[in-house]
């Protein structure tokens, strides 16, 4: 039986969600220093439209949403699916004030788009686009990798006890500390050392391919957030393959794979357990399917002849598979290279591993190999079941952090999610064949978005219609969310209307 | 009728058949005078077997940066909608940039003068070289090696001015989430007070 939600409940959601959103144009006065630092004063008028609307939102649904009441489990699910649709909605001013979007759904596509760190983008002329705006790109692509419910977690929340439910609602998990802010904030610590090194490594390489120093550092700080977040947006159209650089190459892919990690191995790691990397069930699996589909490209475009030295073959797959594998989205490649070039197996091994993704609480998308892990290792058991004798007791187990035995309960919710992606590929596929693409584009472009990898083969464009541009956007957050909080949000709205009293 | 008694046949069928030569697929793209073939960068994308070695000319602005390895540079040349003018000096929107990366001797680039990003419209460049579809010496890269380049249109710098109905807008909903951050401290204040 459904039951119609209170206006305590209401109040509770609204004050929580104008939180978040006041986190969204705290974020935005970092792009707005760089306009100003970069005389872009245009792109600066807009960033302060943009904070002013946040704060005019956020404040204004705070002070209407007055509760002492702590969150419950179904409210902290609510406010975070509806505070990425809030967050998208508003954050989106920047791109549309711009004027380089074609509509303002346009611009919505890409700032899920980047929360979501899919890395599609609509934004047309993106080689002149203002320092500011590509700032806001890249930040918004980093701070959606941690989670812009984190975010609001470290700075806003202030220790509220039913914070860890917008935290899971988020589609992260892990408590790295027994206190979820704490977990926030050490999610946070991690990622900003790695920005450390990863931008400073980024940006002297950068210099060292000939590019001026300011140049050197913005992309430096830019491609790290892009890579680091698995987001896959870039500051120039070419994308990673602007650099045409081994060097430059080889450490987005450090860069990617770290962000792909689960932060629970990477605060296992920072905290002394370096076994942890090679004994985990989630860095076991990439490495085992990341090989398969590694070896199935080589194995495709070898034997069309498309790159003549072995070595420059193996580069091109590896450098795509892995960012497809990680729900990146960088590429050294054309979007229609994958069309033209690399032909239908090399495109479906890029898709399997983007299906794939990478691990769970990390920036990535995708089934998540903890999952894929799982289900292998139930898929074991049964098969040592069926010939051992009747009464022989069949375990099996996985290392996570800690040897965990496999038990049914958890076996059937990483099918259900497992099943749920799988679902969601299948659907935003049939409406890309529906729209008239063919069938290899649409699995390949619908399987990006909906796994938060953000590899194109061109279907994305600015010129596609406005509905597939409505459902990849709602493919983009049911994948990141992975599907339970936008569930509730849905139950949320028929309570509203269909509840009993 | 008329063009049939004033042609005799023979000069018909031989511009039937050059029609014809200039239709197929091998003569599907156009040429500069020095009868190179000048394919855009999306005929490139999509053809690349087509002309992979090919000697062909290509023309487009000058984006980004020269990045110099050596006495070799890598330059991006985009022939896309915004080759001319960019969206902040009023060109309508017309899709993704789109362009071929070139290598080049440093040497040739020196007439370069400006390239394009949201400050400044790129000089317009074009180069002769050999297109390569997955290029062995570049990891693969799809590139032109140019062995000739010249400034077509010299760049320049592009104003984006503040505009006025934006300034109004700012200053007008600075004003409302001041006035919605006093309204939420004032309740909160009170709360508090009356809690005591």
């Amino acid at each position: 039986m459904l039951l119609r939600p209170r206006r305590e409940d209401h109040l509770v959601i609204g004050k929580y969600t104008g939180k978040i959103v006041i986190g969204i144009g705290l974020l935005m006065v970092v792009p707005l220093l760089t306009s100003i630092v970069f005389a872009e004063w245009d792109t600066a008028v807009d960033f302060v439209i943009s904070i002013s609307l946040c704060m005019a939102f956020g404040y204004g649904t705070q002070a209407v949403c007055r509760t002492d009441r702590d969150l419950g489990w179904s409210h902290g699910l609510v406010v975070a699916s509806s505070s990425w649709l809030v967050a998208t909605a508003i954050g989106a001013m920047p791109h549309w004030l711009s004027g380089h979007m074609g509509s303002y759904l346009d611009a919505m596509f890409d700032v899920m788009s980047g929360y979501t760190t899919t890395g599609l983008y609509l934004m047309q002329d993106l080689d002149h686009i203002a320092h500011g705006l590509n700032m806001w790109r890249h930040l918004l692509t980093f701070a959606g990798g941690q989670g812009i419910v984190v975010i609001a977690l470290t700075f806003l929340f202030k220790g509220a006890v039913g914070a860890y439910t917008v935290y899971v609602g988020e589609g992260k998990d892990e408590r790295l500390l027994p206190n979820v802010v704490q977990t926030a904030r050490a999610i946070w610590l991690v990622s900003l050392v790695w920005l450390g090194f990863g931008a400073a490594a980024l940006a002297i390489a950068g210099l060292a391919l000939g590019q001026d120093p300011v140049r050197a550092v913005l992309h430096g700080l830019w491609v790290y957030m892009g890579g680091w977040s698995t987001g896959g947006f870039a500051p120039q159209s070419y994308n990673t393959f602007y650099y045409h650089s081994v060097l430059y190459e080889a450490i987005t892919v450090v860069v990617f794979i770290a962000g792909s990690f689960n932060f629970a191995l990477h605060w296992a790691v920072w905290t002394g357990g370096r076994r942890e990397i090679r004994r985990n069930v989630e860095t076991v699996s990439f490495a085992i399917t990341l090989s398969l589909t590694v070896l199935i490209a080589t194995f495709a475009l070898a034997k069309a002849g498309v790159y003549s030295d072995a070595m420059v073959l193996f580069r091109k797959v590896f450098y795509q598979l892995a960012s497809g594998h990680t729900t990146t989205g960088f590429s050294t490649i054309y979007s229609r290279a994958f069309v033209t070039q690399w032909g239908p197996i090399g495109m479906l091994a890029t898709t399997i591993a983007m299906a794939i993704g990478a691990s769970a609480c990390s920036t990535a998308g995708g089934i998540k190999g903890i999952r894929i892990g799982v289900i292998f290792k139930a898929f074991v058991q049964d098969v040592r079941k069926s010939v051992s004798p009747e009464n022989a007791l069949i375990s099996e187990r996985y290392h996570h952090i800690r040897d965990i035995t496999l038990s049914d309960g958890l076996v059937r919710s990483a099918m259900t999610i497992t099943i749920a992606y799988v679902l969601l590929y299948a659907l935003i596929t049939l409406a890309g064949v529906l729209y008239g693409y063919d069938f290899a584009d649409a699995v390949f472009e619908g399987v990006s978005a909906a796994s938060n990898t953000g590899l194109s083969c061109g279907v994305t464009s600015p010129s596609m219609p406005e509905g597939m541009k409505a459902l990849y956007i709602l493919a983009m957050w049911l994948g990141r969310l992975e599907f339970m909080s936008v569930f509730a949000l849905g139950g949320y709205a028929i309570s509203i209307v269909r509840g009993r009293r | 009728m008329i063009v049939c008694m004033r042609y005799p046949r023979g000069v018909l069928l031989v511009l039937a058949l050059g029609i014809l030569i200039a239709l197929s697929p091998g003569h599907a793209f156009a040429s500069n005078g020095a009868g190179d073939a000048t394919p855009s960068s999306s005929e490139l994308v999509e053809s690349p077997e087509e002309f992979d070695g090919d000697v062909i000319s290509f023309t487009g602005e000058a984006i980004g940066e020269m990045m110099t390895r050596g006495d070799m540079a890598w330059l991006h040349l985009n022939d896309d909608a915004y080759r001319d003018r960019n969206v902040e000096e009023g060109a309508p929107l017309g899709g993704y940039n789109s362009g071929m990366a070139v290598w080049v001797p440093v040497e040739l680039t020196e007439t370069i003068a400006t390239f394009g990003n949201h400050a400044h419209e790129g000089d317009i460049v074009r180069v002769t070289g050999t297109f390569n579809a997955a290029c062995p010496e570049h990891g693969g890269d799809m590139d032109i090696h140019a062995s000739s380049l010249e400034v077509v249109t010299p760049g320049h710098r592009v104003e984006d001015p503040v505009h006025p109905r934006k300034l109004v807008w700012a200053v007008a909903l600075s004003i409302l989430a001041l006035g919605a951050f006093l309204a939420d401290r004032l309740r909160a204040h009170a709360e508090d007070t009356q809690g005591m």
